[in-house]
């Protein structure tokens, strides 16, 4: 008996009487029913790969949206827009870098031929139980404003086309939706936090966990700490009189020289590679920027270092360098790199600043301060730096005779951009990290 | 009809189906090879975006920093100190290319991370977004029996995640 690929049919067919034309009819016939079958299987193998490989971009679309949205969420009402315009900068292709799917070839949101794609409304809620709960919802919508907002949930779908299935019955539309969701928000309190502002202050009620004795919304005067009767607070700002040291960040094997290395920190500019000049750590212990050395109250003016950070400080302001900077010519090529806030008004009332958060600072609170030994690290906390009256251009002043600034108290309001978990340091406050829940 | 005539239309109907079947076999086989490829290269790329952008710093404006080395070694071999095989044959180091982006407030746009000031000030602000790319692509041969031989398919994956976090 011969033996052909449709063997066992054939030998079906040897029973019945066979001519020609009936022989031509198997062929035919065969072709009618394995056709159908041969795609679905094929259909398996080429588009439930190609299904799973979609899948697999616009989670990873949905997850960089969603971490980019919540990396915004401030505490002000303006971060519900910001927190909008930075997951749709993601889809942004003016660079050819925006997120696309289907090997790479469809920019998410965009239509392509027959292959429609969406981003729903980013979703912000205050606990990361509801933005869990809004995940994979297509329409959900935000339960907190951007003020109470701290989490934020992405859905999106995308239309992924099919190759062998849209030749069956089933698959007549030639695309299939699939859908991704991705949550992320402001992680618990961090032990450690990288590229903060190196200004270590002392608790006014060391017993508060939450607020170490400062009240959210009050503006206070911070000053560079001084040996004799306090300086007066500045104009606006409540007592009492916050005092800082500046903890050291001086890496002596940088490229930039000392003074610029403490414009480039105040400025907030690119942090050190090595954590030792980048990372503070509750627990652990700060030591001084040793040429900001502490002087009489009555003296003519803070060293020169202070002046330095505080130039790097006014960058957050204004582009215009202040007199006291420009005399340093160190720092004249580096004040083009820093773009001011949006906003450099006085502000009172925090969720409703709406600027892109240059103004932000977190600084380390410390046990006590200390010049000579080492101050243990209790804590990070955030202010919004305020303009002092009567600058012009609307700046701190960074020729202040006690290294005085304005900051309004914000608390815990903005996830900081590195930080870490490692160990448990007993933090129970403080400002977190953006991390993806889901 | 005598079997004789019977095994030639078997011959040719077999002659006629296996060269079909063949490709579709193997058609499938190769863009299952170029799926998984690329999937992992996608993967490689998002890697390395997620593993620099989550360290306390990378300089950009060093092509040699440790970090971003670190980053790239840990995408291609899974290995930060570039001790194991690469997880892509031919998947070498210089083919990735990162890029930061800034979000520019002034213009609302997109622009690249300014790496002209790095001598002096160190790149300025952090970037806000980290894209790692193979801009010459992964080059795959797809082979198929019978047909010319095709030009290799680059393929080139991006993958954009914001710094921080």
């Amino acid at each position: 008996m011969q033996r052909s690929l449709w063997g066992p049919v054939v030998t079906r067919n040897q029973n019945r009487k066979r001519n020609s034309q009936e022989r031509g009819g198997v062929s035919i016939q065969m072709l009618v029913i394995l056709v159908p079958v041969l795609f679905g299987f094929m259909g398996f193998a080429v588009d439930l790969g190609r299904l799973y490989l979609v899948k697999g971009e616009l989670n990873q679309a949905a997850s960089a949206m969603a971490t980019a949205a919540a990396s915004q969420l401030n505490g002000t009402t303006q971060a519900a827009t910001a927190a909008a315009n930075a997951a749709q900068s993601l889809l942004d292709d003016s660079l050819n870098s925006a997120s696309r799917y289907n090997l790479g070839s469809i920019v998410i949101g965009q239509a392509s031929v027959g292959l429609n794609s969406g981003v729903d409304p980013t979703a912000l809620f205050a606990t990361a139980q509801e933005a869990i709960a809004a995940a994979g919802q297509p329409g959900a919508v935000s339960a907190a404003d951007g003020s109470t907002a701290r989490h934020v949930t992405i859905n999106l779908n995308a239309d992924a086309p099919l190759l062998f299935w849209s030749l069956l019955s089933l698959g007549q539309s030639r695309h299939v939706s699939i859908a991704a969701t991705a949550v992320a928000g402001m992680s618990a309190p961090l032990c450690t936090a990288c590229g903060i502002e190196p200004f270590a202050i002392a608790p006014i009620d060391a017993g508060d966990t939450t607020n170490f004795g400062f009240t959210p919304g009050n503006a206070y005067t911070l000053g560079m700490q001084c040996t004799g009767a306090a300086p007066a607070l500045l104009a606006g700002t409540t007592a009492p009189r916050v005092a800082y040291l500046i903890v050291d960040r001086y890496d002596s094997g940088g490229a930039l020289l000392e003074d610029q290395q403490l414009f480039r920190i105040g400025a907030q500019g690119m942090i050190p590679s090595n954590p030792a000049f980048a990372c503070s750590r509750i627990n652990n212990t700060e030591n001084i920027w040793a040429t900001a050395a502490v002087r009489a109250c009555a003296a003519p003016g803070v060293s020169q270092s202070v002046q330095n950070l505080l130039c790097g400080l006014s960058t957050r302001f204004t582009t215009t360098t202040p007199a006291a900077c420009s005399a340093n010519a160190d720092l004249n090529d580096l004040v083009a790199a820093y773009p001011a806030d949006t906003n450099s008004d006085s502000i009172t009332d925090y969720p409703s600043y709406d600027g892109n958060s240059r103004r932000v600072i977190t600084v380390a609170v410390v046990d006590a301060l200390s010049t000579g030994g080492a101050m243990q690290v209790q804590g990070f906390r955030q202010f919004l730096l305020n303009p002092t009256p009567g600058v012009d251009p609307v700046a701190n002043n960074p020729a202040d005779a006690n290294g005085r600034y304005a900051a309004l108290y914000l608390g815990s309001v903005m996830p900081v951009k590195q930080g870490r978990f490692d160990g448990s340091c007993g933090a129970t406050a403080g400002p977190g990290k953006v991390v993806l829940h889901q | 009809m005598n079997p004789r005539t019977r095994r030639g239309n078997m011959i040719i109907e077999a002659a006629m189906w296996i060269p079909i079947c063949t490709l579709l076999l193997v058609g499938m086989a190769q863009i299952g090879k170029i799926t998984y490829t690329y999937y992992t290269l996608r993967k490689t790329v998002y890697s390395i975006a997620q593993y620099i952008s989550s360290q306390q710093a990378a300089n950009f404006c060093d092509s040699a920093d440790t970090v971003i080395a670190a980053g790239i070694s840990f995408g291609i071999t899974g290995t930060t100190d570039n001790t194991g095989t690469p997880l892509i044959t031919g998947l070498t180091a210089d083919m990735i290319q990162v890029t930061p982006e800034l979000f520019d407030v002034t213009t609302q746009s997109l622009v690249n991370w300014d790496t002209t000031g790095c001598d002096t000030a160190a790149g300025g602000t952090t970037p806000q977004f980290i894209v790692v790319s193979i801009p010459n692509g992964y080059l795959i041969q797809p082979r198929i029996p019978l047909l010319p031989v095709l030009d290799p398919i680059p393929l080139k994956p991006v993958a954009k995640v914001p710094y921080g976090g």
